[in-house]
């Protein structure tokens, strides 16, 4: 008896063992040849050390009809092609562990076998499961991708009619738990909607790539010569397209940037973002900061020196750090709060607002309130880009996302303007229109519908015109409407709460968020409001 | 060769740099005006201007070559 026990547990232990060394040796080293990090290497990275529980290791892809009935699985699990190999997980590991303590599930994709590919086992069981799961206990969910796409000997022909759910359970997500793909391998066709629908997506330089059709298939469909790299990698996502966030060097850095990006984040929006302690005192002057800003509003500088100077020491993680640069956007901690930073750029673009920055602002101020993360907005805005080209971009639906979200959000707001405040930017960086718990200004501030050069073109048109001198008079107007141009009008007005010396800015910020700790917006009932998108 | 383009239009404020002139990474070759600002444009990389294509004065467009280097 007890030899045939020992025997029913030892094909246990060698079951597990074959599946837990994925695609076999080989594989394995052509997955580091290539740079990258095994499926397995990669999950003891993403959690702490030992808490990795897995569901799924002895699956494998599984012949369409069982032995005793008819079809298996609920759309129907098919054949495994003869004289195929065994696919250990069936090519996906799945689970839960933690980062920094916290539960987190995992759906990861195995290159090792079958390169990755979505099969029916690992896509409508396992995968499936995590998101069931994750869902439930409102936990965040990562996927790590590296993975050719569906598994095509599987999915070819119409039963693709019962796919596509797992997009739909995203949407579900949204908003709800945090959702991250990181991006270490390819991620072709209709794979590449989950980094499209996820809140954080990572990059790795050089292996990873995502685009809606594979280079054989765009060859096929369009005749187009184009590798996956060329067409889908972090050069094109994380500087040209805006898909991706944040371009990593490689995958150990890519999942040090999940753990990171999540320690931000509550686990669901049912929290409150982790309070982490800090021994920067939140009283704290801000040193330095009139060698890095410019009084006069036409010079430039890095507004993330700014950034780096007033919240908590290391604190900064930017996001989308290398598209649509003339806006900023990224966490900090302000006396240990978790905090979303929305910051013009004066360095790129001279800080203007256009198109893409207002998309990049839009989605990450939705993100923010979504998961109850206070929102910081230094301003310095020379307004919207105007003109033909971006009439043609749509400039004015693109900018109405970003007053949309502003508008919407009912998380603690803190507005500081820094320097310029010109026109629509001043609206859509949380103006006092759009409900900021606190709003201050610095002593150079310029709040104003235009410059004064454009409102002299504008208002005192015909003056200049009927002129003897027209320049004399335009120069006298330009400064008449100058001097109503500075912040303690506004003050006067109580249209903003305080003027402040800019070394008070941390301190105010804090107390600004404190402030609004309770804060409690109802707004009339709705199915949904109709961004525009 | 390199070719520096325009990041939005504008005008051309300051000329900094002629041609033969060695630069360094993110050194200012000219300055732009729009929207207000005084927008640096920098070298993408270390390199001699071969080009100045624009003058003091001129309006450019999103996109328009603005200095070649080599």
């Amino acid at each position: 008896m007890g030899d045939d026990y020992n025997k029913l547990v030892g094909e246990l232990l060698s079951r597990r063992k074959r599946n837990l060394a994925m695609g076999g040796e080989e594989k394995v080293a052509r997955q580091h040849q290539r740079g990258k990090l095994t499926v397995r290497e990669r999950i003891d990275l993403l959690f702490d050390p030992g808490t990795f529980v897995e569901l799924g290791l002895l699956a494998n892809q599984q012949p369409a009809t069982s032995p005793l009935a008819g079809e298996v699985g609920p759309a129907s699990s098919p054949a495994r092609p003869e004289g195929t190999e065994p696919t250990p997980a069936d090519g996906v590991v799945t689970g839960h562990g933690d980062i920094d303590g916290r539960q987190v599930w995992v759906i990861a994709y195995d290159f090792t076998v079958m390169a990755g590919s979505m099969g029916a086992v690992g896509e409508q069981f396992k995968a499936a499961r995590v998101r069931d799961l994750a869902l439930r206990y409102r936990k965040p969910i990562v996927w790590l991708l590296d993975s050719a796409g569906a598994r095509i000997q599987e999915a070819a022909g119409s039963k693709f009619a019962g796919t596509g759910w797992l997009f739909a359970d995203q949407v579900v997500m949204s908003g709800v738990i945090p959702q991250v793909a990181a991006m270490l391998g390819p991620c072709a066709a209709g794979t590449a909607y989950i980094p499209g629908l996820a809140d954080f997506v990572p990059m790795v330089k050089g292996t990873s790539s995502m685009s809606l059709g594979g280079a054989r298939l765009v060859k096929a469909a369009t005749g187009e010569d184009v590798t996956d790299h060329d067409m889908g990698g972090s050069q094109v996502h994380c500087y040209e397209s805006g898909v991706g966030d944040n371009e990593v060097e490689d995958d150990k850095e890519c999942l040090a940037t999940v753990r990171r990006f999540l320690s931000y984040l509550p686990s669901s929006n049912t929290e409150a973002p982790p309070l982490v302690e800090t021994d920067d005192p939140p009283e704290r002057l801000v040193a330095g900061l009139d060698k890095i800003v410019p009084v006069s509003p036409r010079s430039v500088y890095d507004v993330r020196k700014v950034i780096k100077a007033i919240f908590d020491h290391e604190s900064w993680f930017e996001v989308k750090p290398s598209w649509a640069k003339n806006i900023v956007i990224g966490f900090a901690r302000a006396a240990g709060h978790s905090v979303g930073v929305v910051a013009n750029q004066p360095l790129q673009k001279g800080g203007v607002l256009d198109s893409d920055a207002a998309d990049k602002a839009a989605r990450f101020i939705r993100m923010c309130d979504a998961f109850n993360i206070a929102l910081v907005y230094l301003m310095d805005v020379p307004g919207f880009m105007v003109g033909s080209q971006v009439e043609k971009e749509g400039i004015i639906r693109h900018g109405a996302k970003m007053l949309y979200a502003t508008s919407e959000a009912t998380v603690p707001k803190v507005t500081v303007i820094m320097r310029k405040a010109y026109g629509a930017g001043y609206y859509v960086m949380c103006g006092k229109g759009y409900e900021p718990d606190t709003i201050v200004a610095w002593p150079f501030a310029e709040i104003s519908v235009m410059g004064p050069e454009g409102a002299v073109n504008i208002i005192f048109n015909k003056q200049v015109e009927a002129s003897d001198n027209p320049e004399a008079t335009r120069a006298q107007l330009i400064e008449t409407i100058r001097a109503q141009i500075n912040p303690y009008l506004a003050a006067g007005w109580a249209m903003i709460d305080d003027v402040i010396d800019p070394a008070e800015t941390r301190r105010v910020i804090v107390k600004g968020i404190e402030q609004a700790r309770d804060k409690k917006i109802d707004r009339p009932w709705r199915k949904h409001g109709n961004i525009p998108v | 060769m390199t070719e520096v383009k325009a990041e939005l239009v504008g005008s051309v404020w300051k000329v900094k740099t002629q041609p033969g002139a060695q630069v360094a990474e993110e050194d200012e070759l000219l300055v732009l005006e729009s929207m207000k600002m005084e927008i640096p444009v920098t070298s993408p990389r270390a390199g001699t201007v071969k080009e100045v294509r624009v003058k003091e004065g001129e309006v450019v467009k999103e996109g328009q070559v603005l200095v070649v280097l080599e």
